[in-house]
């Protein structure tokens, strides 16, 4: 339950949700001022899901069976409450916030 | 014709949310505080440094105190010091009723303590399941409460038909009544597994309160054994009845301390000064969810072990993890802060379906509001804006009320009531809108006082850095709050004035 872990936790749950939301044509409209074709957001939706379960999985393998659930919902509702700041507020931001947590998601995998 | 599920649901849980929400509400906010419940209480106690101590040394020093202050008593207890705890806390069990008896000592010294007299962060975490009222009609109201809380939990996942497709969704740009809706799906739904988690879990943590039958059925009435089977507590020995000498304490604990990789948290002697007395080392909870401390007993007067608590049945294992999930103590700093955002949604998402109640009744132009819409319009605001501006009050109480003071604890409490009270009874004479502002402002400016009143009262200098910058982050949401409801009300007064007909329907009656 280290500091990266939990770090590492929040920053795949802010990528996977931001690309669930992105997914999601009411709020693609609002975050790009366009439509999106229909591949697109199944591959946004896939990619999304697939990163929170690797959430789940980097949050059992740092944190055990114990406090991984906890820390992986945690987490996820942390960076929901993000999502939905950004996309209400600076929807401009989402999408290189998004790719900016990809990578620290790797610093933290590196650092740990 | 009979209405459907949902809509009963939708009933349901608009009634049951309104009658628990102003309570839930308080315990929420209360509880949320008590996560860093050890924070407030060493700024609260600005005269003790917090830092290690030897555990052992301390323990006798609080048995000594216990010695010349409370040698009659049939129980002693002596909290040793902890880093965020830095002091002796000794309590004593003159019998079964009477409350217990208790002193804060110096660590170093073993004499009582020179820092102010407060309850600290106690007073909110009491407040949390107590309401500091009796203890028992306080956890009664706040359990039923919470019962119905969970009620109004279900029937809302039910009643919201899209908790998928409008996951992500805060539209503020809408009518006021579908921004608050959002708002109160939103907190309510992104949190949802701690909402349900911390409302189950709460109830069960005092559920033997509310449902003794199951433990007097299978217990007949030796309730004790009970806490004894499920390694709760360690047996209690009658006393003998006649005196006898002790062992000394520290060779006692230190053959412990040997056995138990915890630190020692608390040292129990039970019927001191007699040939039956026993020593109980109590040690901190291992690393886990689970909130269970390992304790080992030992005969005081032939130093043998006489009880070694710590491995659990499945079914005291899963009730201590609820507590511990509740509780959250095994968190660490960036996990604590997330249960803490996660209290504050809860908080928020209370808040959020009471203002909601009120917008969805808003009279129409011309007509005055009845008196259930201004009764619940009265108790949001003394409560939404109320606890904050008590819990500001209470902080600054803290520092302005004079150290010396007599029942000076008793005070602060005052304080808090005093000025939730307050806060609660001057909108009633104020413009509903306009009490919004005021009150929004008074909490932000109360909260934005704490940690200058705080420096310039102490010479603690910048040692409570992270307790000062949340006091006014607290202080910088609640003004940006009361700024939003002023801009709200100013563009609503113009476009009244741009069409003074008064056919403008207001903008919240757009159906849910």
């Amino acid at each position: 339950m280290t500091p990266l872990s939990i770090a590492l936790n929040l920053a795949l749950s802010f990528a996977g949700l931001a690309a669930l939301c992105l997914s999601m044509d009411r709020h693609h409209r609002a975050i790009a001022g366009r439509g999106q074709s229909r591949t697109r957001a199944r591959g946004l939706r896939l990619a999304g899901w697939a990163v929170i379960a690797v959430s789940f999985a980097a949050a059992i393998l740092t944190s055990d069976w114990n406090f991984g659930p906890v820390q992986w919902i945690g987490s996820l509702t942390g960076a929901a409450l993000l999502v939905v700041a950004l996309v209400s507020y600076r929807p401009a931001w989402i999408r290189p916030a998004a790719l900016l947590a990809l990578p620290l998601a790797l610093a933290a995998v590196l650092l740990a | 014709m009979r209405p459907g599920f949902r809509q009963s649901m939708a009933w349901l849980h608009t009634w049951a949310g309104l009658v628990t929400g102003w309570v839930m509400f308080a315990v929420f906010v209360t509880g949320t505080a008590t996560y860093y419940r050890a924070d407030i209480s060493l700024w609260m106690r600005p005269e003790l440094r917090a830092g290690p101590s030897d555990p052992i040394p301390a323990a006798e020093r609080g048995i000594a105190y216990l010695k010349t202050h409370a040698p009659k008593a049939m129980a002693w207890y002596v909290s040793v010091p902890q880093p965020d705890r830095p002091v002796i806390g000794v309590y004593w069990m003159d019998s079964l009723e009477a409350p217990l008896g208790q002193a804060l000592l110096d660590r170093e010294t073993g004499t009582p303590t020179r820092a102010r007299d407060t309850q600290g962060g106690d007073f909110f975490y009491r407040f949390h399941y107590e309401l500091q009222m009796m203890p028992t009609l306080g956890r009664w109201i706040v359990g039923g409460a919470a019962m119905i809380l969970l009620v109004a939990l279900i029937s809302g996942i039910v009643t919201h038909r899209r908790i998928f497709a409008d996951f992500f969704t805060f539209r503020r740009d809408k009518s006021a009544q579908r921004g608050w809706l959002d708002a109160h799906n939103v907190t309510g739904v992104l949190a949802l597994p701690f909402h349900l988690m911390i409302t189950y879990t709460g109830i069960v943590t005092l559920g033997l309160m509310y449902m003794p039958w199951g433990v007097t059925a299978a217990y007949k009435g030796d309730d004790l054994r009970f806490f004894v089977e499920s390694a709760q507590s360690t047996t209690w020995r009658p006393a003998a009845g006649r005196p006898a000498e002790a062992l000394p304490l520290a060779p006692l604990l230190a053959r412990a301390q040997g056995e138990v990789s915890e630190p020692l948290e608390m040292v129990i002697v039970n019927n001191p000064r007699d040939a039956g007395a026993t020593v109980v080392a109590v040690f901190e909870e291992p690393h886990g969810l689970a909130h269970q401390h390992p304790q080992i007993a030992f005969d005081a007067v032939s130093g043998a072990v006489v009880e070694r608590v710590g491995t659990m049945k499945p079914a005291a294992h899963v009730f201590t993890s609820f507590m511990g999930l509740h509780e959250a103590q095994f968190a660490s700093p960036v996990l604590r802060a997330l249960f803490f955002l996660c209290g504050l949604m809860g908080a928020a998402t209370i808040a959020t379906g009471l203002v909601l109640w009120s917008v969805a009744r808003m009279p129409k132009a011309g007509e005055a509001p009845r008196f259930g819409l201004r009764l619940v319009r009265g108790l949001n605001i003394g409560t939404i804006l109320g606890l904050p501006i008590g819990m500001a009050a209470f902080f600054l109480a803290n520092r302005l009320l004079p150290v010396d003071l007599a029942h000076r604890a008793t005070w602060e409490g005052g304080v808090f009531f005093g000025a939730w009270a307050l806060a609660a009874l001057v909108p009633l004479a104020r413009p509903h809108r306009r009490a919004w502002v005021e009150m929004g402002l008074s909490a932000g400016l109360l909260f934005g006082a704490v940690p200058i009143v705080g420096a310039l009262t102490t010479d603690r200098g910048f040692d409570f850095l992270a307790f000062d910058a949340a006091m006014l982050g607290l202080g910088l949401v609640l003004a940006l709050g009361a700024r939003a409801v002023s801009l709200y009300e100013g563009r609503r007064a113009a476009a009244r004035a741009a069409r003074p007909a008064g056919g403008l329907a207001p903008k919240g009656l757009v159906k849910a």
